[in-house]
């Protein structure tokens, strides 16, 4: 086991072991650099995890306390937990259901083809989909993604047989979509066995996730150090202004100062934007990287809400993967639907605990009761689409701190009106799939914790703009990089995690080309 | 009920065994045998499945009395909450009818205590076995291996799609 001393100045750290910080960890011990990987939760194996849909999710969950405000249904439903993550070595890829869509080129332009929409803050990509694409190629090979690279696609399940029958009736352009889950055996992980529990674990390890991928090759080359249950509690930086270290507390409590080389905030979007803002000195008064304000702001979670519908007989959702299907005929930016963006439509499943708890929280009575007495035939179906970026939805710090001595974040989130527009759109074409395929009632399941978090640290072309450069580099901070969905520019529609791992793949070699030429 | 057999995790502790009769309140650690029954008629005025026996509810407060013992705060929400059904009405919340019921749980509904335990009724009650069972939610399935070979793709009411779709 490869052991780096605290005092050791050549190491990268990174904080967060999840898709951006995991990957990133083992593309640069691939490429001989020598890296410590701070991960603030355990590390389990597939024996630990079980199929359960609450015991998986308080397994893995990052549970500590959060606040909200704002006018999303978020601050009502879920006012200390409105953003969903995990805290486990993997992070949130131990729990994702791994739909692996690419960003468009309008998207990252959104500024440009958007056009200016009052109360906005939309910019365009400091980068060209043109530039990230070889990334893509090579995020969905190393991920398995199906229907790229030959792999077929996931077979249809019951819950897609109803998407399908509605979606072919309307015209729309239906599969069951692509996926980083095994289909058929692939890299050393074996195909699916359609159990449905891919988001408390994935005991099988059909599913990619940087905990059976990436995390033990990196520790291969015996360049990478993992130190799990390791919480980040602050950046330190040198007179020059360069991160110098990463302070942090182990397990026993006991509190480290981990000396770097190159500091990678991974944390998975609120808790990056936390820890740079918590990490203030006389240089940086208002927090690491953010002497133009925008650490913490423009946060976005995109517009995902559920349609769940009654059918006359059985579904069975549950039964295999559980976002298997997949519609893009909203994905492109259409002026003529009234509002900018697009969505992606998507299958959803969940089990009965979690379909009774966010189908309507704060539901109940008779009503309620004719509705979930129904699970066996019921079925799901999701969309994710692009929200607007707004200064005032931010990441801030409360004044109550945790045990770590770090204060509570909060999260404010107002709708801008071109959210309700896209969402109304949404759920009109989400229940009319369902009634084409026979619904006999369906319900509007409002947006669940925040699952998709992005934006709050993002890169822009300019400082004025933007936390990081187009190298997910801190303008300020030359040797601090973000890794996670907190530097995109803008949302996009899809999915984020595949543009995260691309984004990561890049960084890396970005940041090995920067230390050949020892700029870095 | 549903021809599906339910599964809970074997890695998880089987569920409870609750004694049948009234002699169940014996098994909580905290709640009283009024607060105890108070919230098992709350659960089941919240979510009123006609089919579901009473040990379900029962099982849902033992629940209650666990987070309850754990965590001091809950404790006293709690015990808030028993206070605000019993005193809504000049008659304690158990002497109450169905409509009677809904009217003092309508009129709370914006109090935390009240949001506190209808989130945790469905917390606990829609995790529970039997009640899977009822509902046609099998559980746990990696054990079983999965229904790759289980029925994953077995709806044959709407046609199937094309092969590769
Ligand atoms: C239920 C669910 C389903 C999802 N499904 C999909 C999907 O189908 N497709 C998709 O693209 N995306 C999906 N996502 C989103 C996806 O999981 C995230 O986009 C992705 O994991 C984010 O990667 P990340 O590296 O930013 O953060 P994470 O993967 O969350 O990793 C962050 C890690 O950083 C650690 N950390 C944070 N702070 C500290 C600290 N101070 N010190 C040390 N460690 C710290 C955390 O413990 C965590 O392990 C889903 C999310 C959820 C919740």
């Amino acid at each position: 086991m490869t052991a780096y001393e605290l005092d050791d100045d050549g190491v990268v750290v990174i904080i967060g072991s999840g898709a951006g910080g995991g990957t990133l960890a083992n593309e640069l011990a691939q490429r001989g650099i020598d890296v410590v990987l701070l991960e603030a939760g355990k590390h389990l194996t597939p024996d630990d995890f079980v199929n359960d849909e609450w015991g998986g999710y308080e397994m893995l969950s990052w549970l500590d306390k959060r606040t909200s405000s704002g006018n999303w249904r978020v601050a009502k439903d879920h006012p200390t937990a409105p953003s969903w993550s995990c805290q486990v070595v993997g992070g949130t890829t131990t729990h994702w259901s791994a739909c692996c869509y690419r960003l468009i080129a309008d998207e990252m332009r959104a500024k440009t083809v958007y056009g200016d929409i009052p109360g906005t803050t939309l910019i365009d990509w400091p980068i060209t989909l043109e530039e990230i694409e070889p990334y893509y190629d090579l995020a969905e090979a190393k991920m398995g993604v199906t229907r790229t690279n030959g792999l077929p696609g996931l077979p249809a399940n019951n819950n897609f047989k109803v998407m399908y029958a509605g979606a072919s009736a309307l015209g729309l352009n239906v599969s069951t979509g692509r996926h980083a889950i095994n289909s058929v055996p692939y890299d050393g992980r074996p195909a699916t066995t359609q159990d449905g529990f891919t988001i408390t674990g994935d005991k099988v390890g059909s599913r990619w996730s940087t905990l059976n991928v990436e995390i033990p090759r990196g520790l291969a080359t015996g360049k990478l150090e993992l130190r799990p249950q390791s919480r980040a509690v602050q950046i330190e930086h040198d007179e020059a202004g360069k991160a110098s270290a990463v302070v942090y507390v182990d397990a026993a409590g006991v509190t480290h100062r981990q000396k770097a080389r190159a500091v990678v905030m991974a944390g998975n979007c609120v808790e990056s934007s936390r820890l740079l803002l918590h990490s203030k000195s006389a240089r940086f008064p208002d927090g690491l990287a953010n002497g133009y304000g925008h650490v913490g702001r423009h946060y976005l979670r995109h517009l995902i809400q559920t349609v769940w519908s009654v059918f006359d007989k059985p579904v069975y959702m549950h039964r295999g993967e559980i976002m298997g299907g997949m519609i893009d005929d909203f994905v492109r930016h259409d002026p003529g639907r009234g509002f900018a963006g697009g969505y992606y439509i998507e299958m959803n499943s969940m089990g009965l605990p979690t379909t009774a708890a966010f189908m309507d929280p704060g539901w109940w009575g008779r009503d309620f009761v004719s509705v979930i007495e129904q699970y066996a035939n019921m079925a799901g179906i999701f969309m994710s689409g692009e929200d607007m970026p707004q200064a005032d939805n931010r990441v801030t710090l409360t004044d109550e701190v945790d045990a770590y001595g770090v204060p509570v974040a909060n999260i404010h989130y107002d709708d801008h009106p071109n959210d309700l527009k896209m969402r109304v759109h949404g759920y009109k074409q989400l229940t009319a799939i369902h009634k084409a395929a026979g619904a006999k009632r369906s319900i509007e399941a409002p947006a669940y914790p925040a699952s998709h978090n992005l934006g709050s640290n993002r890169m822009a072309a300019k400082p004025e703009d933007g936390v990081l450069d187009g190298n997910c580099r801190a303008w300020e901070v030359p040797n601090l990089f973000i890794t996670d969905g907190s530097n995109f520019a803008t949302g996009g529609a899809c999915n984020p995690t595949l543009t995260i791992v691309a984004l990561a793949i890049r960084q890396a070699d970005f940041m090995a080309k920067q230390m050949a030429a020892g700029e870095l | 009920m549903s021809a599906i057999t339910a599964h809970k995790d074997p890695k998880l502790p089987p569920p409870v065994d609750l004694p049948e009769g009234a002699d169940w309140v014996k098994a909580l650690a905290l709640f009283d045998p009024h607060v105890a029954e108070t919230l098992v008629a709350v659960a089941r005025t919240l979510y009123p499945h006609e089919g579901l026996p009473e040990r379900v509810y029962r099982r849902t407060v033992f629940h209650f009395d666990a987070m309850a013992a754990k965590a001091p705060g809950a404790a006293q929400t709690f015990a808030e909450f028993v206070d605000l059904v019993d005193g809504a009405l000049p008659m304690a919340f158990l002497e109450l009818t169905e409509s009677y019921r809904l009217q003092v749980l309508k009129g709370i509904e914006a109090t935390t205590a009240f949001q506190l335990v209808q989130r945790s009724t469905v917390r606990f009650l829609y995790d529970d076995l039997e009640v899977w069972q009822a509902f046609g939610y099998e559980g746990a399935s990696v054990h079983l291996g999965g229904y790759v070979k289980r029925g994953f793709n077995d709806l044959d009411w709407l046609p199937d799609p094309p092969p590769g779709v």
